[in-house]
């Protein structure tokens, strides 16, 4: 109860520097943790030591086979899992901010629906190798849904409900396109549905290189901004006088989380649920506003899907069990209870 | 949820563009540690006398009995769960999930992939046989059971053959999809001289596996329905209306034997010598 009363008078001044630094670090070493995990566990037996050495560059590590199966399978996969996480819960977060909403997500603005659609249209259109054209036709599905989003509502950030509103929409309309076209190509259902439940599988260094570039990028600049984003909870009025521009600031954020969100749907995906977990739980930890503690908000995401990632892989193995099955099946439940305790407060 | 996955399965297949078989290096020695990841390849096989050489089949490749099945999965293949057996040769369906980048995987670890097309025709089928004798050092045996099978095809399809031609109906599963005269299972019954009704229910989007109507069904009147979806007889002829469709009231509703018209494998025969036997005890 107190630490609520602290973190009300904290959002009241608005800006004071406070970074809880001892939870950035936890999080950190957790990533670091199931990072190791992650690449130590898969049906291979490779000895830790060995991945330890090969990890390091030193001598008397893996070779041959064990050496390719880690290095260009269980790393970059990993890699892939940790961009897609942090990329995905600091967005999640971003948005609660912006939209002054603890139940909105990464996709609230139709990249989802948008993302679906360019991925259907792949899968449907395209012979032979689809999963080339795949990332480039999600990721421009999902911008372009956002963007559309933007220019429906017009006002843009005069008022961010009816942002939210022409995201919804422009989503439901995304999604009965894309389900019209899979009915129609009943042979595609398969792979979108495999797509739709978000897929890690077989990530290898070109999706890590690319997809780590526009997620840093868009990282970097949401952490950078975040401690003007939280002046973004008090009214735009109480904004101006503390120097913050609010729209140009949410127009910054809502960009960059885009970004992020595109790029993390299109390398794998639909992944639900991790943006509203993650920022939710490092809130409940550190009893701050979430803004000062994105970068905290990105490590805890991305040790949570690496984790999720790693049972993905391994409960059902051989066979894979769809990864957002299991964030979904930890979620739901959290999400729940979210919104229980927000009927209560 | 079985069925339903099958009529994708048959759809997905229907529609790869190239229809050859293709092996990713020369194969120099008779590879000894065979995975095959697609049950008709693991029917070819055991049919060429490669049994031996395989190491591990997926968790749908039922037959023969004596096959190594394991829980890896064809349709989203775990290149490492794979690269555990430490085979020397991997058949791959092009329809697995990512098939192209788990080829490149599973050759970045020095395994032979065997890309197996799904064949649009028995010739594809026949082609397929071969090429996995020429991969597995079993040329010989392929061509001989190639032979066998055209014989037995040609016997079925003399004794079988409608002087007059038969409308039937080919039940992928019970939503009504079906096939038609275009694709692999459509052939089987066209060898016969019969009418597909599916074929004018075809349109660009199908891909030879249109979903057909109640109403269309009653109005095409079919002679004769093949039950491809392990459906029950009774239940068929017991569904709304259906009494007045002219098989039903014959009582011409043939339920073919699990998985036989998925398979391109050597149990083709089966598949030929089903219908034809069908098809002589109609009135």
């Amino acid at each position: 109860m107190r630490g609520e009363k602290q973190e009300d008078s904290a959002q009241i001044q608005g800006i004071s520097p406070i970074w809880n630094w001892r939870t950035t670090f936890i999080c950190a070493a957790l990533l670091l943790l199931v990072g190791l995990l992650a690449i130590s566990f898969g049906p291979i037996h490779l000895h830790f030591g060995e991945i330890i050495k090969t990890l390091l560059g030193m001598h008397g590590g893996l070779s041959g086979q064990d050496r390719t199966v880690l290095i260009d399978l269980r790393l970059p996969r990993a890699l892939l899992a940790a961009l897609v996480g942090a990329a995905l819960a600091t967005s999640g977060a971003v948005y609660q901010s912006v939209f002054r909403n603890p139940l909105a997500d990464p996709y609230l603005l139709g990249a989802a629906s948008g993302a679906g659609l360019g991925a259907t249209i792949a899968i449907t259109n395209a012979h032979g190798d689809v999963y080339s054209l795949l990332p480039i036709f999600s990721f421009i599905g999902g911008t372009l849904a956002v963007l559309t989003s933007f220019f429906i509502s017009g006002k843009f950030f005069a008022e961010p409900q009816s942002l939210l509103l022409s995201g919804i929409a422009v989503g439901s309309f995304a999604t009965a396109i894309q389900t019209y076209l899979q009915q129609r190509h009943s042979s595609s259902l398969r792979p979108v549905y495999s797509w739709i439940l978000g897929e890690l599988t077989v990530a290898n260094w070109q999706i890590v290189t690319w997809s780590s570039i526009y997620i840093l990028i868009s990282l970097g600049v949401l952490i950078s901004i975040s401690k003007q984003l939280d002046g973004l909870m008090l009214s735009d009025e109480e904004s101006f006088s503390l120097g913050i521009n609010p729209n140009r600031l949410r127009m910054i954020a809502v960009a960059a989380a885009t970004l992020a969100t595109a790029t993390a749907v299109s390398a794998s995906g639909l992944i639900g649920f991790v943006g509203i977990v993650v920022p939710h739980l490092v809130r409940g930890i550190t009893h701050r506003v979430t803004n000062r503690n994105l970068l905290t908000v990105a490590l805890a995401g991305a040790a949570f899907l690496v984790l999720a990632d790693l049972g993905a892989r391994t409960l059902l193995s051989p066979a894979e069990l769809p990864i957002g099955v299991i964030t979904a099946f930890v979620g739901a439940p959290f999400f729940l209870v979210v919104l229980r305790r927000r009927r209560t407060l | 949820m079985h069925k339903r996955s099958s009529v994708v399965l048959i759809a997905i297949t229907a529609i790869g563009a190239a229809f050859t078989p293709s092996i990713s290096h020369a194969a120099t020695t008779s590879p000894r540690r065979i995975i095959s990841l697609s049950p008709s390849a693991t029917e070819d096989l055991f049919a060429i006398g490669a049994g031996k050489q395989v190491v591990a089949v997926d968790n749908l490749s039922n037959y023969p009995a004596n096959a190594p099945i394991t829980k890896l999965d064809a349709f989203t293949p775990n290149v490492e769960a794979i690269a555990k057996y430490k085979p020397d040769l991997v058949v791959l369906q092009s329809s697995a999930t990512k098939a192209v980048t788990v080829k490149a995987a599973l050759e970045k670890l020095k395994i032979k992939v065997f890309f197996e097309v799904t064949p649009s025709d028995i010739n594809g089928a026949y082609t397929e046989i071969q090429a996995l004798g020429t991969a597995t050092g079993k040329g010989v045996q392929a061509t001989k059971v190639i032979t066998a099978m055209k014989t037995a095809i040609a016997q079925a399809i003399t004794s079988g053959k409608r002087s007059n031609p038969t409308a039937i109906f080919h039940e992928v599963d019970s939503t009504l999809y079906s096939a038609t005269s275009k694709t692999f299972i459509g052939h089987v019954y066209s060898d016969f001289n019969t009418l597909n009704i599916a074929d004018a229910a075809d349109t660009a989007d199908s891909f030879g596996y249109p979903q057909l109507t109640n109403e269309y069904l009653l109005k095409a009147n079919p002679q004769v329905i093949f039950l491809g979806d392990e459906q029950k007889i009774s239940q068929v002829a017991s569904r709304a209306g259906w009494s007045r469709i002219e098989a039903v009231a014959k009582k011409q509703i043939f339920a073919l034997p699990a998985d036989i018209p998925s398979r391109w494998g050597p149990r083709l025969v089966d598949f030929y010598q089903f219908v034809a036997k069908s098809l002589m005890s109609i009135k």
